[in-house]
């Protein structure tokens, strides 16, 4: 089977700082100048109070696990060469921002629950880099 | 809470058994099933004065022939006022027919059909489906470029479940054996032999834990139900199915932005649906729980309150649930033997729910059922939707 080219992001306009931001290797989220509330993933308005004067800050790109799996077959055709691979739901320090990534960097049998990650990034193209985890040895 | 409690009624059901059809057009078994439903009902076909066909997702072209009125021409309805899509994912069935009763409680409709007809078994291929589920509903900028895709996103659900209350895989895996039993009793199911837990647990890994079959698989499929106004469904032939309950509770879009996917939003739509209904989870003779995977059965089951979180996963594995238990679950077998036709899954399901209070389930009829519970959920688990409903108005 010809295995199909991976899925870059496709970017809403108002995510470009964070896009721009991981290309330089940083993790940055939306935090609302009236009312404090973290947003992520990128919003035009704040999800707390609608107000669109937000503010781009970053992250210290540490967090945990909180929750994982090991994908090891009938993936999307795009990711077969990668199997087995980690998908993960990690939340970071910063309260309420939450992603969903890759594990990398470890056994995958290593992961667990609650286990302590960081930010590293994956480059796809001269535009995009991906931000993935691995965990902090 | 809305004031629908007791005013309108399920009348008619049809449904075409789950399958594989190569040879045959995805509209016969819209039309079937809607014959069925109609017949059933014992009314005349142009008393239906409102279409709700949801969305077909094996292709686009046949997609647009549903919203293009094509069910009620190929079924000669002549005093249609509107056919419109409602479309929700997996929870079609249920959204369709909270808006159904709204409608026909203020008095814009009559009589309404709601048909799923969908090719999701013979019309894509194997890795089509896996495709087009690795896409559906997931975010192309947050989620699919990391692999994103149903059986991981059931898999993240279960590993957080299994690490904050202790459940085991067999557990798991007797969920799946639980619905077989039913399907086993089942004409319209797919899979109808016997399945242990030991095949469960000797099935391929898909997603940690996930293994493959504690998945669903995609089939041919289609179904229909029709409902009106309490006060019309007493002078028609069936036993009335009247909508006593309903609530709904939509939590994320994003998967990942999920605030817990332990649980979901089913103890908030359900405590709205008991409330309206005026009757508790020990009243309930039938708990027709959406499965697709048995996380999502589990994690229904005990935050509608049938079982104490963490202790639902014993009652599946000691029988409770089965043919004869205390606590009939997924009486068609759900998507997991049942199977999975997109969004039909939850239309079989409700189907299957008025099935058992009209006391026409055959060898798997639950006795003297009066109060049945039925949810759904689309997209990737993005709503909780639970519906009550009741052969009398407690």
């Amino acid at each position: 089977m010809d295995i199909p080219k991976k899925p870059n992001p496709v970017v809403n306009p108002w995510a470009k700082p964070f896009w721009d931001a991981a290309r330089e290797g940083r993790l940055v989220y939306q935090r609302c100048k009236d009312c404090g509330t973290n947003i992520f993933y990128p919003r035009i308005a704040c999800t707390n109070c609608f107000s669109d004067n937000l503010e781009w800050v970053q992250s210290s790109g540490k967090g945990t696990i909180y929750s994982y799996t090991v994908v090891e077959s009938n993936c999307p055709s795009a990711f077969v060469g990668d199997l087995p691979f980690v998908i993960a739901i990690v939340k970071l320090q910063e309260k309420g921002v939450q992603m969903l990534s890759n594990i990398v960097g470890c056994d995958p049998k290593e992961v667990r629950c609650d286990m302590p990650v960081e930010v590293l990034f994956e480059k796809l193209t001269d535009d995009i880099s991906l931000p993935k985890f691995k965990p902090i040895k | 809470m809305s004031n629908l409690k007791g005013k309108v009624a399920v009348i008619g059901i049809g449904e075409i058994p789950t399958g594989r059809y190569p040879e045959t057009a995805a509209i016969s078994y819209a039309i079937e099933s809607a014959k069925m439903a109609i017949r059933d009902a014992g009314i005349k076909k142009d008393e239906i004065d409102y279409v709700l066909p949801t969305a077909s997702l094996f292709s686009p072209a046949f997609n647009t022939e549903l919203v293009t009125c094509r069910i009620v021409e190929e079924l000669g309805l002549k005093n249609v006022k509107r056919n419109c899509q409602i479309f929700a994912g997996g929870s079609s069935s249920t959204c369709a027919l909270e808006i159904a009763a709204s409608l026909i409680n203020s008095g814009g409709a009559k009589t309404i059909l709601f048909v799923h007809a969908d090719k999701l078994g013979t019309g894509v291929s194997l890795q089509g489906g896996i495709d087009l589920f690795s896409t559906a509903g997931i975010s192309s900028e947050w989620e699919v470029p990391y692999g994103q895709h149903y059986s991981a996103i059931a898999a993240l659900a279960t590993t957080r479940y299994k690490y904050e209350t202790g459940t085991t895989d067999e557990e798991l895996a007797s969920i799946c054996v639980s619905n077989r039993k039913w399907a086993e009793l089942n004409p319209n199911a797919f899979f109808r032999k016997p399945l242990t837990i030991d095949e469960v647990m000797a099935s391929k890994m898909l997603s940690t834990p996930l293994r493959a079959k504690m998945s669903n698989m995609l089939f041919d499929g289609g179904a229909a139900f029709v409902i009106t106004s309490a006060e019309r469904s007493r002078d028609l032939s069936n036993k009335p199915v009247y909508l006593l309950g309903e609530g709904g509770a939509v939590t994320h879009f994003v998967y990942s932005q999920e605030p817990d996917v332990s649980r979901f939003g089913w103890a908030k739509a359900g405590k709205m649906a008991f409330e309206m209904a005026g009757i508790k989870p020990k009243d309930i003779d039938v708990a027709e729980i959406y499965d697709s995977y048995p996380i999502y059965q589990l994690i229904g089951f005990e935050e509608l309150g049938f079982a104490e979180r963490g202790q639902g996963g014993k009652m599946f594995l000691d029988g409770d649930t089965w043919p004869g238990g205390k606590v009939p679950c997924t009486t068609n077998g759900g998507m997991l033997s049942q199977g999975h036709t997109g969004a039909g899954g939850a239309v079989a399901l409700l189907v299957e729910t008025v099935r058992q209070l009209m006391g026409k389930a055959g060898d798997r009829q639950v006795k003297n059922a009066r109060f049945a519970l039925e949810t759904a959920t689309g997209g990737t688990y993005m709503d909780a939707q639970v519906t009550i409903l009741g052969t009398e108005i407690p």
